[in-house]
């Protein structure tokens, strides 16, 4: 039988730690809590769960947003942040910091399992360049050519919006920042010309999407960035 | 004149001005050298031209003083001629027979436009500091709107950063259990759904633990807003207290009861002397504010540690109630802001503490409207925090039965 797979769930509320536990269990999931970030990557080490849930604001000196960035110094391991905060900020810090998803406090079970089995599927990011020729639901990619097609149908790129593109469908599924983006694909310099992304992601929407004003594939996360959903 | 006239029409009226304010000094200036001529001049022969000359100069120092150079020039001219005129021999006319005289003469005008233009000089001077001193008067007011503006925008970004923190407080201690019952909730109904398609996933354990969350995080909420209300009147002066004659060993008992239901496991020790007099207060109040400083020792100190409180009469018609713990005590710089509202002392308790930050401010509330007080101390001879709760005994206060009994008067 396979093994089951495992969420480590960070959060200083006692309540929260014990509902995600009975609830991710239920799932099928082999769960444990910490409550607080130190004794979150001690954990983390002991166990290699395969996801990590965690809470922006702990005590200690190890926050959520730390948490991240520790995790990130050792592990690709997907991280869903949970936050009480509308602080916009905050959440980018930590997707910023290497968090890969967010779900905003109070959320459904419903919700959260969705957003697991999203992080999971897609797994751990890949560390190296991309080459050959990727396939994402109904896109290919080939870096060789650098060319993109959806249903089979070549879309035509100018050599930035293929970055741009390449760079969503290599990270389907996760949260991108803007100045996730912006760095990756402008470089360092531009990670506050948010502006520069909008005309950009304009543009890619009316070369793949079927109706560029409801996207389908392109998502705006709102005031964060954006995720790509690459479709059945 | 007229020339000045139409200066007047043409530059307003302040240029215009000018010019006729120093002609009218002018004639002022000759009509007082005149006028002191005239009365001197019957004395000539008793009065020696030196203290003539003295006294025209003085007309003229008096005209430069008050009127300015124009004028002051004018009296020396109109001072040497009168001089001349009546006073050097041969007097009542022009001409001098004394070459000697017309060094007086001379000396006369040049000492006399000299000292003129010194004390026009002098008045311009002391005209200029007064516009000066006007001058720095206005930038210092203008200087001090400009700090109070300042320090106005800051006092607003101060209120307005508390407000955030308050705002964020809140949200946060709705937000958490809500997101612990939106959980259960949720995970509770896509069971029930999966469960008839035979594919049930929670064992009846596990719904009853989300079950008992609900419960548990439904009257955490409750409570919290127990505590908003209580905080609110308490800021507003209209927390209502009922006062009667209690027993203090029977409010503490009431609060360490209220503890034990909450937080089983913990000993609290109490001891009342025998000698405690009964006090006019609200029990029920008193017992809530006590449960208050228990709870905070509870989850402040370690879960092992004994905790003391101790009922005894004090000085001055009061009662004590005092709590200690073998907690980590609270450092002397924060023993007045743990009273602040949602203050928390960051890192102070265990992991699993929850706080609101609302349990002091609420007790404080509380003992005040007693006309009482809270204080926090070392423990004597050891480590720990020591809360001090004073209440006078108090008395029927007369003021407050009359009103009482009109009170029932009017609704009989």
């Amino acid at each position: 039988m396979e093994r089951r797979q495992r969420i480590l769930v960070v959060d200083d509320e006692p309540q929260i730690t014990r509902v995600l536990r009975v609830g991710l269990n239920g799932r099928g999931f082999d769960v444990r809590t910490a409550a607080d970030g130190e004794s979150a990557l001690d954990t983390f080490s002991d166990w290699s769960p395969d996801l990590v849930v965690t809470d922006l604001s702990m005590p200690g000196d190890v926050d959520g947003i730390e948490l991240c960035r520790r995790l990130r110094k050792r592990s690709q391991v997907p991280i869903i942040v949970l936050s009480v905060r509308d602080d916009e900020r905050t959440k980018v810090a930590a997707l910023d910091e290497g968090a890969d998803d967010y779900v905003t406090k109070p959320f459904s079970m419903d919700e959260l399992l969705a957003r697991v089995r999203a992080a999971l599927r897609r797994g751990p990011a890949p560390a190296v360049e991309p080459h050959g020729v990727l396939e994402a639901g109904v896109f290919r990619v080939d870096f060789e050519a650098r060319a993109v097609s959806v249903r089979g149908e070549a879309v035509r790129l100018t050599p930035k919006e293929f970055e741009l593109l390449a760079y969503l469908i290599r990270h389907a599924g996760k949260v991108l920042t803007h100045r996730t983006l912006l760095t990756a694909v402008w470089g360092g310099n531009y990670g506050e010309q948010v502006e520069y992304l909008r005309v950009f992601v304009g543009h890619i929407r009316k070369k793949i999407e079927p109706e560029p004003g409801t996207p389908r594939y392109l998502l705006t996360e709102p005031w964060t960035g954006y995720r790509f959903e690459p479709g059945e | 004149m007229n020339e000045n006239k139409s200066v007047t029409g043409d530059t307003g009226a302040q240029n215009g001005h000018r010019p006729r304010h120093v002609a009218g000094s002018i004639a002022l200036a000759l009509v007082s050298v005149s006028g002191v001529a005239m009365v001197l001049s019957p004395l000539h022969d008793r009065i020696s031209t030196t203290t003539a000359a003295l006294s025209l100069m003085l007309v003229v120092i008096v005209v430069a003083a008050q009127r300015g150079l124009a004028p002051a020039l004018a009296a020396s001219l109109a001072g040497m001629l009168a001089f001349n005129f009546f006073f050097l021999p041969p007097v009542r006319t022009f001409t001098i027979a004394d070459p000697e005289n017309w060094v007086a003469l001379v000396a006369f005008l040049v000492t006399s436009a000299i000292v003129g233009q010194l004390f026009s000089l002098a008045k311009r001077r002391a005209e200029e500091a007064v516009d000066r001193q006007r001058e720095i008067q206005g930038l210092y007011a203008d200087l001090q709107e400009a700090f109070d503006r300042a320090a106005r925008a800051e006092a607003e970004r101060q209120a307005e950063r508390m407000r955030n923190a308050l705002l964020d407080a809140v949200t946060h201690e709705l937000r958490t259990p809500l997101t612990g019952i939106k959980v259960s909730v949720t995970a509770l109904l896509g069971d029930y759904a999966d469960s008839r398609g035979d594919e049930a996933n929670l064992s009846g354990e596990d719904r009853r633990e989300m079950l008992s969350v609900i419960d548990e995080e439904a009257d955490r909420l409750n409570r919290y807003i127990g505590n908003l209300v209580d905080l609110a009147r308490i800021e507003a002066g209209r927390l209502p207290i009922k006062r009667s004659w209690n027993a203090p060993g029977e409010i503490a008992a009431d609060s360490v009861e209220r503890v034990r239901v909450r937080r089983s496991g913990r000993a609290i020790h109490l001891a009342t002397a025998a000698d405690t007099p009964t006090i006019f207060a609200d029990g029920r109040a008193l017992a809530e504010a006590l449960f208050l400083l228990l709870d905070n020792a509870v989850k402040y100190s370690p879960s092992n540690a004994a905790i003391h409180l101790s009922v005894y009469a004090a000085a001055g018609g009061a009662v004590e109630f005092a709590v200690e713990d073998e907690g980590p005590g609270i450092a002397p710089e924060l023993r007045e802001r743990v009273f602040e509202r949602f203050f928390r002392v960051e890192n102070s308790g265990p992991e699993s503490v929850v706080g609101t930050g609302m349990g002091l401010p609420i007790a404080r509330g509380i003992v005040e409207g007693h006309g009482g007080t809270l204080r926090i101390e070392d423990r004597p001879g050891a480590s720990g925090t020591r809360i001090v709760l004073r209440v006078p005994v108090g008395d029927d206060d007369p003021a407050e039965s009359s009103m009482r009994d009109s009170a029932s008067l009017e609704s009989a």
